[in-house]
């Protein structure tokens, strides 16, 4: 089975994207948050949050096979 | 019992009733129950309010919050229910119970807790009006 990454896509963003989960092929050693960010083409990171595996982390954290990372839009609060 | 109980609801809730099922037996409980306004952040009719949120990181950056302010105000047991979905006006929203030994710690750590979950927890809100919903970019003031 080939390794990959799973994406997700919250609120704004994934309607902006016009997707909500998509698995992207991981390379080993070369993947950052950011790195699969810019290759999804939806603009500035900035302002936007990175989790990975459900846990916030910064946008330059190395990624592992078969990561779960999120893009979240600015949080509105409760 | 110095728990903190925290819960992202899908479905509508009866603070009322829930507060019963909570119990507690503290010298001081500091309540608070928020619904959804009748008109969006710009004065227009509110079809409805959204909320949108990240299960599993949502619950644990709420937990965090109580854990660390329980800590700091030294109170008692802490209870938060936040809805998520499509929310009618009038509809509860929010409730945050505090309980404490005192009065003070009650209220300061129910509004403290109050404060952090308006700007710092992970929702996001949608305002529908007129079929047409807009997501929110900030909160309302205090």
């Amino acid at each position: 089975m080939d390794v990959v990454l799973k994406v997700l896509l919250f609120a704004s963003l994934r309607e902006r994207a016009g997707w909500a989960e998509r698995s992207l092929p991981f390379t080993p050693g070369v993947s950052t948050a950011r790195e699969v960010w810019n290759q999804l083409d939806l603009g500035p990171l900035e302002g936007i949050s990175v989790a990975v595996n459900q846990e916030l982390v910064g946008a330059n954290q190395p990624l592992q096979a078969g990561d779960e990372l999120a893009f979240l839009p600015p949080f509105t609060g409760g | 019992m110095t728990g903190c109980r925290v819960e992202v609801c899908p479905d509508p809730f009866d603070p009322w009733q829930q507060l019963a099922l909570w119990g507690g037996d503290e010298a001081a409980a500091a309540i608070f129950i928020g619904r959804v306004r009748p008109t969006t952040t710009d004065g227009r009719p509110l079809e409805a309010l959204e909320l949108e949120h990240f299960p599993g990181l949502c619950e644990r950056q709420i937990t965090a919050m109580a854990q660390r302010l329980q800590q700091e105000h030294r109170a008692g047991p802490i209870l938060v229910l936040h809805r998520v979905g499509r929310l009618a006006p009038g509809e509860p929203i929010v409730l945050v119970a505090v309980q404490a030994d005192r009065r003070g710690a009650a209220q300061r750590c129910s509004a403290a807790l109050l404060e952090q979950l308006k700007h710092q927890a992970p929702f996001w809100k949608r305002e529908w009006c007129a079929g047409q919903g807009t997501w929110l970019v900030a909160n309302t003031p205090l």
